[in-house]
């Protein structure tokens, strides 16, 4: 063992000394951690006591309330925009404001000007940075997708935040109202809407009278899940003149296949982007045991459906018009298009072509 | 060898002037315990009354098979539990009243060896001793350096102090183990069956080690052990216990009876005086009987 | 080698400290938006002296509201869990401890779900939730733990694996029966997330109770390299280890609570970072305790610098990070010897 060489042997006196010593170092070791906290929690403290003032700080700001029941104060003039949800850039753009939208999320597919707009990460957990760099006047969010986390945060750093909550096809239609209010852009929300509703109640007088189809929406097929009542795509069947065969409370519940096979519903209804490749699971599915005995399946009533069925935007109506046509394609007779069993509703054939 | 009666509380009535002056360190007067699940149950274990004292450089065997409460009364002499009667005293004060900052100044237990989780270095395992001395982050001082690199000395260790203690042999180990004792500076050394581990020539280098340290620096050391032939050797005093019981106290010689030794040991044994007045245990093995 | 003096501890801990500040400076250079640093310490400078209307717009609210609270959460929170995780390393005798290993952050994770199933409006319900969590764990654990009155390191290790086990099972009861929507923040929290800010008086609860906590776990930083030789032998050189082993115990568990309470489950940090400080400065617990705080601190502070910017503008959770980079030292670790 090496000791330090100048070292020499104590007497009593400096032996209690150096036991003093040995007390010292623990008050400098809360002296240091406590600096090394201090100056930058200090500096923040002065920081945020300095820069903010009161709430309206904005000048020539104007109250709204959100869908949730938030207050938010908006500015004047709305420049810059950014949507932290997929449906929420389609509204946007829909309204004709896709110009003063400065940034979206890596999810925002449609149109395809969305694509190329600054992305800011996905809408669970953007990056608040890049939100704040874009210098927003304004940031759309939606309670089903974005995280209350996420809302507050920008909140805090006193960036203005509208919330949606939509949750039937009928609040879909709402919030390009709401939204269109916001943005000073009544003159295409107003008529936007209203072109909506009024292809919806064209629809309902058309099915008016016919039996609603029992049917089954396949969110995924192992394990089973389907949609629960709460939810847009049950909102969508019942607009469409069809029922779930599973009514539940939970949004996304797990259903036993033993059951659908005793409610034997009428048509399978799939959601998808890409029809084709659908199409390949779908027959593959037919293969398979138990599936098989669905009378749905075999006799071909299966519904493929644009995926936009899921996204509270204006083209939410097209899906829904889709789904009328397939359910109920007597009522549809004297439009063009075959009312063959088997319906594969194509993308091309809609008006919203990608 | 004269046969003499010894009763339990034999002392030293007949010992020499020189010994007689020693001072009495530990005094343990009918010290009793038990052992039990619960406060109603009876008892699982129980130590009856023992009495025996250690006076300093004296070096005590507490000589027994296993279960035979050995461990018991080491615990009761180095103050972890209090006697259920009677007393446990070092120098005057009762052991397991002492707190345990001044017991650890007093009194050094070395255990058998237990693993060592992280590899510390010898010097720092030795300068652990120290701790009962230090205050708050119990930083080591000159002094105790110095005293640790003393004791290192005296355990003939200096050499291994910067060496990590896993890659020493097992005598190695153990004076190291015993190093940090000595840092104590303790008045009492106590050690519970110290020499199990190792080979005959590190069990006596121990002993001996132990009998010159007791006579350097005053300690009165009580040895816990099974091994007859150690105890008989280097012993000053011995206590007997068979289950539970202490049934002789008193230097080897006296002690050493080969009726009694082969009763608690349950081995066939022969008992004789050796030079210098101590006994030779020799084991008797059964089928050996028949040669002569 | 030398016994640890006080000079050498200070100028260990002040050389560690050191590092901490130059990585708190890249850590706040860094990110979606570049920072020269001579702006970043002119503007640190200038909030200090107290003329922050001289700072230029774009900086303030990157640099104060987002990335200082952050990297001052990643501070904290990574002193917490690698002193948590030195603590239950000597208090249950075992080298593979780490702070989780009892059960707090199950505990946690499983207030802050059935928080946010019952009151999901409430502000901080997610927080407050996990504390409650932990806390009810802490206790049930230590009543499991303790044997003729005092902890027993083998009987609290089982007790703790056992609770975190059924814990573990009762979170995945609760995630597969309630609504998809409120538990997405939870997979983030799961892993472990410094990007939710949290409010300032959080923050302050956090640094005060990692200076409470680091501090009680420091007074009985001797009586710990006694303890780590055998409890017979610490007892007999007066060590009070029924006292020790219960400060040691609640004191490291309220850490791990409080860190993840503010940031979820962060792993691997609490387990490495002892043992890599053990490999470079030895085992003497005078010095690995503030070595292991301000290591930790840095390796999370670089883990979310790194969670930042490798995919920018996604932003990957510090746990992904720590676990990622955890695995390889782990091996290295292992075979080198955990000493």
């Amino acid at each position: 063992m090496e000791f330090e060489s100048n070292l020499c042997i104590l007497n009593s006196a400096n032996t209690n000394f150096a036991k003093k010593r040995t007390a010292v170092p623990r008050l400098w070791r809360a002296l240091f951690l406590l600096l090394l906290f201090a100056m930058p929690a200090h500096a923040q403290t002065r920081f945020a006591r300095d820069s903010f003032g009161p709430q309206n700080a904005i000048p020539g700001s104007q109250p709204f309330t959100d869908e949730i029941g938030r207050h938010v104060e908006v500015p004047a003039t709305v420049k810059r925009i950014v949507s932290l949800a997929p449906n929420l850039t389609e509204i946007v753009f829909a309204l004709g404001e896709g110009d003063r939208l400065a940034g979206d999320t890596d999810f925002c597919d449609y149109p395809a000007e969305a694509t190329r707009k600054p992305r800011v990460g996905g809408p669970v957990n953007p990056n608040l940075e890049q939100v704040v760099a874009l210098s927003p006047d304004l940031v759309f969010a939606t309670k089903a997708i974005n995280r209350r986390e996420t809302v507050d945060g920008l909140a805090r750093l006193r960036v203005p935040v509208y919330v949606t909550d939509p949750h039937s096809v009928e609040d879909m239609i709402a919030s390009i109202e709401h939204i269109g209010k916001v943005l000073h852009a009544e003159k295409t929300a107003t008529p936007l809407a209203d072109g909506l509703r009024e292809r919806l109640s064209n629809l309902d007088r058309r099915i008016a009278g016919t039996v609603p189809r029992r049917v089954l929406f396949v969110v995924w097929t192992t394990p089973l899940i389907t949609v629960g009542r709460r939810t847009f795509i049950a909102d969508a069947l019942r607009r469409a003149g069809a029922l779930s065969v599973v009514d539940a409370k939970a949004e996304w519940p797990r259903v036993s296949f033993e059951e659908i096979l005793r409610l034997q519903p009428e048509f399978l209804v799939f959601a998808s982007a890409h029809a084709r490749e659908t199409q390949h699971d779908i027959d593959s599915l037919r293969t398979r045991q138990g599936w098989r005995e669905l009378d749905a399946l075999r006799r071909g009533n299966i519904v493929i459906v644009s995926d936009a069925i899921n996204r509270p935007a204006p083209r939410m109506v097209d899906a829904v018009e889709q789904l009328a046509r397939a359910f109920h394609s007597e009522s549809f007779a004297s439009q063009d298009g075959p009312s063959t069993a088997t319906l594969e509703i194509a993308q091309e054939a809609c008006a919203c072509a990608r | 060898m004269s046969v003499r009666e010894i009763s339990p509380h034999a002392n030293g009535s007949r010992e020499t002037s020189a010994k007689d002056a020693r001072s009495i360190r530990l005094n343990v007067e009918q010290a009793s315990f038990a052992y039990a699940a619960s406060e109603q149950s009876a008892p699982t274990f129980t130590l009856g009354a023992t009495s025996f004292q250690a006076r300093e450089r004296e070096l005590v065997a507490i000589l027994g098979p296993n279960a035979s409460g050995k461990s018991t009364l080491l615990r009761l002499v180095s103050g972890t539990i209090a006697p259920l009667s009677g007393r446990v005293e070092l120098d005057g004060q009762e052991t397991s009243r002492l707190d345990s900052r001044t017991r650890a100044q007093r009194i050094a237990v070395v255990h058998q060896e237990s693993p060592i989780l992280y590899a510390a270095r010898a010097g720092d395992f030795v300068l652990q001793g120290r701790h009962p001395y230090g205050r708050a982050l119990h930083l080591a001082s000159a002094e105790d350096v110095a005293i640790a690199r003393n004791a290192l000395a005296q355990v003939g260790a200096e050499h291994l102090a910067s060496r990590t203690i896993s890659e020493l042999s097992g005598g190695e180990k153990q004076r190291i183990i015993l190093a940090r004792a000595l840092a104590q500076q303790p008045r009492l050394v106590l050690l519970d069956e110290p020499t199990l581990h190792l080979d005959i020539g590190a069990q006596v280098e121990l002993l001996e080690r132990l009998r010159q340290l007791a006579e350097e620096n005053k300690y009165a050391v009580v040895v816990v052990t099974h091994e007859l032939a150690l105890a008989a050797e280097f012993a000053d005093q011995i206590v007997l216990l068979h289950h539970g019981t202490c049934l002789r106290v008193g230097p080897p010689a006296v002690v050493y009876q080969r009726e009694l030794l082969e009763q608690i040991f349950e081995a066939p044994l022969d008992v004789e005086l050796g030079p210098a007045g101590r006994p030779r245990v020799h084991l008797r093995a059964r089928h050996n009987d028949h040669a002569t | 080698m030398r016994p640890l003096t006080l000079k050498r501890l200070l100028w260990t801990c002040g050389a560690l400290a050191v590092m901490l500040l130059a990585c708190v400076i890249l850590a706040l250079k860094l990110g979606a938006i570049p920072i020269s640093v001579t702006d970043l310490v002119l503007n640190l400078g200038r909030i200090v002296i107290g003329r922050s209307d001289q700072l230029p717009t774009e900086y303030r609210l990157i640099i104060f509201e987002l990335r200082m609270p952050r990297i001052l959460l990643g501070v904290l929170v990574g002193a917490s869990l690698s002193v948590s995780g030195a603590s239950f390393q000597a208090l249950l005798r075992n080298p593979l401890a780490d702070p989780f290993v009892l059960g707090v952050s199950s505990g946690a994770a499983l207030g802050s779900l059935l928080a946010l199933a019952i009151a999901p409006e409430l502000p901080l319900i997610t927080p407050l939730g996990a504390f409650l969590g932990a806390l009810a764990t802490i206790a049930a654990v230590y009543f499991l733990g303790r044997r003729d009155g005092q902890l027993e390191s083998a009987t609290l290790l089982l007790g703790g694996i056992i609770s975190a086990s059924f814990l573990s099972a009762m979170i995945m009861f609760l995630v597969t029966t309630l609504s998809g929507r409120d538990l997405r923040g939870i997979v983030f929290w799961l892993m472990g997330d410094l990007s939710t800010p949290v409010p300032t008086s959080l923050r302050w609860i956090l640094a005060f109770g990692l200076l409470a906590g680091i501090g009680a776990i420091y007074t009985t930083a001797a009586d710990l390299n006694l303890l780590l030789t055998g409890e017979r032998e610490a007892i007999h050189l007066g060590v009070d280890v029924t006292r020790v082993k219960l400060v040691v115990y609640v004191s490291a568990s309220l850490l791990t609570a409080l860190a993840v309470s503010a940031s979820g489950a962060i792993g691997y940090v609490g387990l490495l970072v002892p043992h890599a400080v053990r490999l470079v400065f030895g085992s003497d617990y005078r010095l690995l305790i503030p070595a292991s705080a301000l290591c930790g601190a840095i390796a999370i502070v670089l883990a979310d610098t790194l969670a930042r910017t490798v995919a920018a503008p996604t932003e990957l959770p510090v746990g992904a990070m720590t676990a990622m980079a955890g695995a390889p030292i782990f091996i290295y670790l292992l075979r080198r010897g955990m000493r």
